[in-house]
């Protein structure tokens, strides 16, 4: 009798515990399934550029080919080198730099600034940070054409007559402007980097401040000293999101220094719809192919982005790690 | 001098520190932002040219240009400009949502517990860089031939998935047309949700494990978990999510371009200021409205 109520019990549990692992299993597998499909279609873009950059120009369109083109040939990457990168690898040399030089000096000021708006309680600070808001709220382009202008006629308070005869300067096309910009805080986004490390510097404790200052410290040795060595995650963060951000920016490059040939730019000039004849057109002359269709113009220009997306991709493969583990720590959230 | 300077207080001294590491931002502000905006302001009430000598002239006409922005002028597509704001805002309204949902729902799959978690939070974090402006151009097809990039667009269309659903289940047309639309510009979500996914991630992994324990405790579904414990704890940082991905749209809008051309191809200054001024006040208004409505969940939550 008792021996068949165990019996019982027992198959029930076993019921039980079937049904919960076969639940959970199910859940699982079904999110399984949804974390495969969601980074198939994040890499399939890319995936799909690989059979048409690299088959020949005249294999483009091949019915036959799906993923594997019968012939490898690097003729759209050539193209696309000498299209995008006028100077050789010196073209992608001078963007890395450019987006790493504005990237320090965001990077150094917007700390500043955050620093002094999270720890330091000056007059008008609360109207200071809601400045910061509303300079990320309103989109920049909304003020280009005003900004534009100023750049044309610059003149600080009537200081270039000192310099210069016409009282003014015209800086556009001098990259000069883009450092301005990082400078006083109105780069890339650069807001949006000052509420980050505002909130950042909320969170460290006050006991440190205090104990630099018992040790003698001044307000900059506290800050350089103590807090920014205590700020890696929240330098680091913002220094990729600066970097990708600076390095894929054709908005600063192209209002204000058209000519400065960077990358970005560069390809969104390039490979315009109008210029497409002039680009088949050019690819039948240096590499002497026979029948150019509409599809090499696509497979040059998707090889000038693969081009453009190796720096990128090196960085965020190296910092990509870091970056969750920062942010957690940046203040943001909680 | 000297003497003047021991006179202040500590605290005061720390004060004009904190305002000399403020002050770039404030130069900043003045220069490339409250001027500008005054400036805006000024071209748009006014009839701009170009004086002989180089100058600017100004001839005031008021409220002229913004009569003439949406009953003359057009853009450059030959489109009126009311519809240029009307569909700039019905495609952001729609697809703010969308993004905000997807972002979550990509954090919540990532913050999952799995093998090879590492590689799928490699590429899910890759929308970072691929939703560069320039990049997304270059990535889309202008032949409209197969050897461009298709972004799923014909995978879709002809499946087996639609034929079942037409056939079998006679699901019309109708109602699987828009979201068979969304399905195929799955790419195109994907690509403007980076930087959401990033933070909604790092807000679930600061909830404290503790809270899903007790509700574990009591035991509560996972449902219930999901609406009780996760939602009400990553409501603060939604707001930002919606905050941030409106900035986002409206920087990408096309108004800008249409500002430009006004301005400097056809050297209509004064209309292209009073488009940016219209810019801006749409944005600040469908900001404030987000704000609103966000403000009433966010605070209903809390309680």
């Amino acid at each position: 009798m008792k021996n068949k109520q165990y019996t019982q019990v027992d198959a029930s549990l076993a019921l039980y515990l079937f049904r919960k692992k076969s639940k959970k299993g199910a859940s699982r597998f079904f999110s399984m399934v949804l974390i495969l499909g969601l980074c198939f279609t994040i890499i399939y873009p890319i995936l799909s550029l690989v059979p048409t950059i690299f088959s020949t120009i005249e294999d483009l369109g091949n019915p036959n080919v799906i993923w594997i083109p019968e012939e490898f040939s690097a003729v759209s990457f050539k193209a696309a080198v000498r299209l995008v990168m006028p100077q050789g690898i010196m073209t992608m040399a001078r963007s890395v730099l450019y987006a790493v030089g504005i990237m320090i000096v965001q990077v150094f000021f917007s700390a500043m600034v955050g620093y002094s708006l999270a720890r330091v309680k000056f007059w008008g600070r609360g109207l200071v940070f809601a400045m910061v808001i509303l300079v990320f709220l309103i989109p920049r382009q909304s003020l280009l054409l005003a900004q534009y202008i100023s750049f044309v006629h610059f003149d600080v308070m009537g200081l270039m007559k000192l310099f210069t005869t016409a009282g003014e300067v015209n800086l556009i096309n001098n990259p000069i402007v883009l450092v301005l910009l990082a400078i006083f805080g109105f780069g890339v986004n650069q807001s949006l980097f000052i509420f980050l490390f505002s909130q950042f510097f909320k969170n460290i404790p006050k006991e440190l401040e205090e104990a630099s200052l018992i040790d003698g410290c001044g307000f900059y040795r506290t800050y350089f000293r103590i807090m920014l060595p205590n700020a890696v995650p929240i330098i680091s963060t913002v220094a990729i999101l600066s970097f990708v951000w600076n390095y894929g920016d054709t908005y600063y490059t192209n209002y204000f220094n058209p000519s400065g040939s960077y990358m970005s730019t560069l390809l969104s000039s390039t490979f315009i719809s109008a210029n497409k004849d002039y680009i088949l057109n050019a690819l039948t002359t240096w590499f002497d192919v026979p029948v150019v269709s509409d599809m090499a113009f696509d497979a040059v220009k998707q090889a000038g982005v693969l081009i453009f997306l190796i720096p990128l991709l090196i960085v965020y493969l190296i910092g990509q790690r870091k970056l969750v583990e920062n942010m957690e720590n940046s203040g943001l959230v909680g | 001098m000297k003497k003047n300077k021991k006179k202040l207080s500590f605290r005061v001294m720390w004060k004009i520190h904190g305002l000399i590491f403020v002050s770039p931002f404030l130069i900043g502000f003045i220069a490339f932002f409250l001027v500008p905006l005054f400036n805006t302001i000024y071209y748009s009430l006014n009839n701009v040219g170009v004086a002989d000598q180089g100058g600017m002239t100004f001839e005031w006409t008021g409220i002229q240009n913004y009569i003439n922005l949406f009953q003359t002028e057009v853009t450059t597509g030959n489109e009126p400009m009311l519809r240029l704001f009307t569909e700039e805002n019905s495609t952001m309204l729609l697809s703010l949502p969308l993004i905000v949902v997807f972002s979550l729902f990509m954090a919540l799959l990532a913050n999952q517990k799995f093998k090879g978690r590492a590689v799928v939070r490699l590429l899910f974090f890759l929308p970072i860089i691929l939703g560069l402006d320039v990049v997304m151009d270059m990535l889309t097809i202008t032949t409209g031939s197969s050897a461009g990039l298709d972004t799923g667009s014909n995978l879709l269309a002809g499946s087996y998935v639609t034929i079942f659903l037409v056939r079998t289940l006679n699901v019309p047309m109708r109602v699987l047309y828009p979201i068979m639309t969304y399905v195929e510009n799955i790419f195109q979500l994907i690509s403007q949700a980076g930087v959401q996914t990033l933070v909604y991630l790092t807000a679930l992994q600061s909830i404290s494990p503790s809270l899903y324990e007790v509700a574990k405790m009591e035991g509560a579904t996972a449902y219930e978990t999901f609406w009780k414990v996760t939602i009400p704890s990553i409501m603060n940082i939604t707001f930002f999510v919606v905050i941030y991905t409106i900035v986002d749209l409206f920087l990408k809008s096309s108004i800008a371009e249409e500002a430009y051309a006004f301005a400097f191809t056809q050297g209509k200054i004064g209309v292209g200021s009073a488009l940016s001024v219209i810019y801006i006040f749409n944005v600040i208004l469908v900001l404030a409205i987000a704000a609103l409505l966000l403000r009433k969940v966010v605070k209903k939550n809390e309680k």
